[in-house]
């Protein structure tokens, strides 16, 4: 499979009479945008706001972030069986509004929501503080359920990124990326002596609230399967997730996953990407055997050198990380890990709920428990009524001068097990 | 015994709105507790023979961010299992680490739903298992 990504630099956004992208300035029109989301019932009012960044804006309760594309050449279209119809994507060209995000907001389950901020110390732990976001802040009927408002709110947000990705389409690409993915003995027949090294993504499936899409499909109902890496550029999985702001996978961060760009960018030269598998995290412990039994078997069929593993979210997934870690070791394929830790405010607590001698190479992407004090900004986008409510909030943390101390878990994609943070250490 | 807990499985949970629902499909227990007196319960069941159906750290929620939990455990009692002893003493561990915090009443049916969710979800996924 190849596909030709063309990124289209978005340094700014403005509301205006007509949708369009002129001079890298994305302008929209929200009394259109407003029209389109309102045809679903379910939601009784939206509003629309922009946040750029170095602003002096916090938007809370953040529920997704999703960023426009749009296909151009090949088989299927973005969101492939859940806003377009169903087709095989992956292939061909793509284009991309890079810069740009749709921010959906709203009280859902209000203490899994994240918090970003687009200046000061809390717009240093999101990479969402660097992007020009339309935020979209969903109101929905009367007495409809969460699990209702989750849907209507995920599918709300992906239509307008999908809408808004439309108009990349025209448009000619500041920078271009090919992603040429070959079968497996075209591969091996190409990099005779390179490891063939595979990726194995856990996607967060734990049920109503917590769920992750692939091509549609509840992954919580799917068996442990492959996928082309260039299928998730193409929106193949969607994120449906309300779990703790910092470590859950926005569908932002499955278009844009760094394991992937990384693999290919050593693709050829240090090791042969050769294969992606993705597997669930189901609450009920036979699931968690049944997956982690496939995703060895698929890692042994394939006889890979190695696989990274990426977890999502934190606990009970700890579980199936070390399932995964301790039976694709067992088949002689080495491992590493990639997950973040829960070791209490001053770190010195045991990071993870579970562990195994055979998890001996793992990447952390930080301390979710650190405390960090937010500095008061001038602009709230939706409410701080959930603020100390939210994973790493505290009761009464909104102190007099407007300032909020949070651990990190409450900050979008402040510890994400993808790697996509603006912050490392080495 | 099924490995995947035939039978009306028991329920532990201090949740008022899990133990409502599922107390005629369930053998409910239901304590008016903390989550640590739950999952504490829980371990003095798999001691006993039961076998954890469903992991007690679910919803990526700490411990101490949500007062609420439901947990399925196989109604059929064998030998202390294994894997059932191991995951519910690293739950306790993990949540002793955790200091409880007073929550806002209004917070609560939240915490309730998602718990609710989580338990539904998990006992949806288990009828393809039997």
């Amino acid at each position: 499979m190849k596909l030709e990504v063309g990124y289209i630099r978005i340094c700014d956004i403005s509301f205006a009479e007509a949708t369009e992208v002129k001079e890298g300035t994305l302008y929209v029109n929200a009394k259109e945008l407003e029209s389109m989301v309102l045809e679903d019932e379910r939601i009784a009012a939206v509003c629309f706001d922009i946040a750029r960044p170095g602003e002096s804006v916090r938007i809370t309760p953040v529920k997704d972030v999703i960023e426009p594309r749009a296909k151009v050449e090949g088989p299927g279209d973005i969101f492939p069986g859940v806003i377009t119809k169903m087709s095989t994507v992956g292939m061909g060209k793509t284009h991309v509004l890079r810069g740009a995000a749709v921010v959906t907001v709203g009280k859902i389950v209000g203490f899994q929501e994240g918090i970003i901020d687009m200046s000061g110390l809390g717009a240093e732990y999101t990479p969402f503080s660097k992007t020009n976001n339309l935020v979209v802040n969903f109101t929905p009927k009367e007495g409809l359920s969460p699990h209702e408002y989750e849907a209507a709110a995920r599918h709300a947000g992906l239509t307008i990124a999908y809408t808004l990705g439309k108009l990349s389409a025209a448009l000619t690409p500041d920078e271009t990326k090919v992603y040429e993915f070959p079968s497996m003995v075209e591969g091996i027949k190409k990099y005779p002596d390179l490891p063939r090294v595979g990726y194995v993504q856990m996607l967060q499936s734990q049920g109503l609230l917590h769920d992750t899409y692939v091509y549609g499909v509840d992954m919580k109902k799917s068996i442990t399967t492959m996928l082309c890496p260039t299928e998730t550029m193409d929106g193949a999985i969607i994120s449906g997730n309300c779990v703790s702001a910092c470590d859950k996978n926005t569908t932002y961060h499955h278009q844009n996953n760094p394991v992937i760009e990384d693999l290919f960018a050593e693709h050829g030269k240090t090791l042969n990407f050769a294969a992606m598998v993705i597997t669930n995290e189901n609450v009920y412990l036979a699931d968690k055997e049944r997956s982690s039994d496939w995703t060895a078997k698929l890692v042994d069929y394939l006889d890979l050198d190695g696989v990274i593993i990426s977890q999502e979210g934190f606990g009970n997934p700890d579980t199936d990380l070390i399932m995964n870690c301790k039976k694709i070791e067992a088949t002689g394929t080495r491992t590493v890990i990639i997950t973040n830790e829960y070791a209490g405010r001053d770190g010195t607590s045991q990071s993870l709920a579970d562990a195994d001698p055979s998890a001996d190479a793992l990447v952390t992407a930080g301390n979710s428990n650190q405390v960090v004090t937010l500095p008061k900004l001038d602009r709230v986008i939706g409410t701080l009524e959930y603020t100390e409510k939210i994973a790493g909030g505290f009761a009464g943390n909104i102190v007099a001068d407007g300032s909020i101390t949070v651990e990190l878990q409450a900050i979008t994609g402040a510890t994400n097990e993808l790697g996509f943070n603006l912050m490392s250490a080495r | 015994m099924s490995a995947f807990g035939g039978g009306t499985n028991i329920l532990v949970t201090n949740n008022p709105m899990a133990s409502e629902l599922f107390e005629s499909t369930l053998q409910v227990e239901y304590l008016s507790a903390s989550l640590l007196d739950v999952l504490v319960r829980v371990r003095n069941l798999v001691h006993s023979g039961h076998t954890l159906l469903t992991h007690p750290l679910s919803g990526s929620v700490k411990p101490n961010e949500t007062h609420y939990k439901s947990v399925l455990l196989s109604k059929s009692r064998g030998k202390a299992d294994a894997q059932s002893v191991q995951i519910i003493g690293e739950c306790i561990l993990a949540a002793q680490r955790f200091n409880a915090r007073q929550l806002p009443a209004r917070y609560l049916r939240d915490m309730q739903i998602v718990d609710l969710s989580i338990i539904s979800s998990a006992l949806e996924t288990k009828k393809t298992n039997s």
